[in-house]
């Protein structure tokens, strides 16, 4: 996946990275529990394939994977924060 | 004498800056239909970006000033017209609500602060512009629009779609219009959810240059419904002076903000009543701290708006003041600031949002 960012720059992601990322609450766990990425070491392919990405108002994106989990709301705050790039990841340093 | 050209006119009208989206109007596509004939006579349209817009006047004398300076000019001809542009650039329309141009909720966070009053004359001073505009009742539980534009109609549905109500050349829709009368509507927070949706979707809103949204009090479900459900072009938040009521409107503000929508800006409702009988002005719930509020969070102000008995009385009657008595400072008030919400919706007109693709 790829986003153009209001100020032009651009960052990608893999499938991989973003289902890692999933913020929502089965997946980084809430009240205390473990969320189910705590839990496994290891995701199956199909769990790390977009299917389709929807768009939230304007404040995040939607991502459903080919395994069908799709409850994870990406803010794009989120998305900026997680931009691999090397100069992304120079300033983040 | 030689005529001037197409680019000499183009030139000096590139003179000519839009305070608010910040470029001249040339390279912003304002000028059309530009002919220069043999007599030296020029003619052209100036499109602006929204029918109520504050600077319209000036920038009809300064173009006429400017193009009639030119040497070898007989005569200029200005056709000032409006076309609202949709909201952000972006490929395709969205798809809910497609045919709407720009949606504009009004949003206190508290209640009681007129968020009703100032929806419905804001969408009515549009209107009044020459813009095509709807109003969108979003409370659920109390809802007061179809009171404030006089509706009691009970929308009919054609093809499976409900058809908005005609009211002061508005299209209005509301719950109160579909349950009228004493019915209460008794529903946990999901269920507004799915309401607020339903009157986005399966209303026939048709175009519209402006869909004015009039939110409940809350930083809950109505609020988050439809900053997930549409790409909001803005929120314009209404308060009253007194600390109670603006601290609970920053709230309201800085929700949205996160939610990634843009504040249009504050508005003080109640700022000042002045007396019949004395003349005096007092300052009933203070005065001001709108104003300062939106100082320190570094938006904008968009206008102040005076407590009224005529207000209230239209409101009760069913027309919008701005309607009922355009001379009223009140009504002067509420057009003032529609300007200012109107323009500060244009700017958004011209934002790129992130770009997404998928490979």
């Amino acid at each position: 996946m790829e986003i153009e960012w209001e100020g032009g720059h651009r960052s990608t992601y893999s499938g991989e990275q973003l289902r890692w990322a999933c913020p929502c609450a089965e997946c980084r766990g809430e009240a205390g529990a473990p969320g189910r990425l705590a839990r496994v070491k290891t995701l199956a392919p199909e769990e790390l394939r977009v299917q389709d990405v929807s768009l939230i108002g304007q404040y995040a994106l939607q991502i459903a994977f080919q395994s069908g989990h799709a409850t994870g709301l990406y803010t794009f705050s989120l998305l900026r924060s997680l931009c691999a790039c090397g100069e992304c990841a120079r300033t983040r340093n | 004498m030689a005529v001037p050209s197409r680019e000499q006119v183009l030139g000096v009208l590139a003179h000519i800056q839009d305070p608010d989206l910040g470029r001249d109007v040339v390279s912003l596509g304002m000028i059309k239909e530009l002919e220069v004939d043999a007599e030296g006579k020029v003619s052209f349209t100036f499109e602006l970006t929204t029918p109520a817009c504050p600077v319209r006047d000036r920038f009809k004398s300064q173009a006429q000033d400017l193009v009639g300076d030119i040497p070898g000019v007989t005569a200029v001809d200005v056709r000032m017209t409006a076309n609202v542009r949709p909201a952000f650039m972006r490929p395709k329309p969205s798809e809910i609500l497609p045919g709407v141009k720009q949606t504009i909720a009004v949003a206190s966070g508290k209640g009681g602060v007129g968020k009703s009053t100032v929806a419905v004359n804001l969408a009515a001073a549009l209107r009044k512009a020459g813009a095509e505009v709807g109003l969108l009742d979003a409370d659920i539980y109390g809802p007061s629009v179809p009171a404030m534009v006089g509706s009691r109609t009970v929308p009919e549905q054609v093809n499976g779609m409900l058809q908005p109500v005609e009211a002061h050349g508005l299209k209005v829709m509301s719950f109160g219009l579909i349950y009228p009368g004493e019915q209460p509507t008794i529903y946990r927070g999901p269920m507004v959810g799915k309401a607020i949706e339903a009157m986005m979707v399966q209303v026939d809103w048709g175009r519209l240059d402006y869909l004015v949204i009039d939110l409940p009090p809350g930083t809950g479900d109505a609020s988050l419904t439809l900053a997930q459900a549409i790409p909001l072009t803005g929120v314009a938040i209404v308060c009253t002076p007194q600390d109670v009521a603006t601290d609970i409107a920053v709230k309201a503000l800085q929700m949205f903000r996160k939610l990634n929508v843009t504040p249009l800006g504050l508005i003080e409702n109640m700022s000042w009543y002045v007396c019949p009988s004395c003349g005096h002005r007092h300052e009933i719930f203070s005065h001001g701290g709108a104003e300062a509020a939106a100082k320190r969070l570094g938006v904008p102000f968009l206008g102040a708006i005076p407590l009224e008995e005529g207000i209230r009385e239209d409101a009760d009657s069913g027309t919008p003041v701005v309607i009922s008595r355009p001379e009223s400072a009140g009504a002067q008030a509420f057009t003032g600031i529609a300007s200012q919400v109107a323009a500060r919706t244009s700017i958004q007109s011209f934002r790129q949002l992130p770009v997404i693709s998928v490979r």
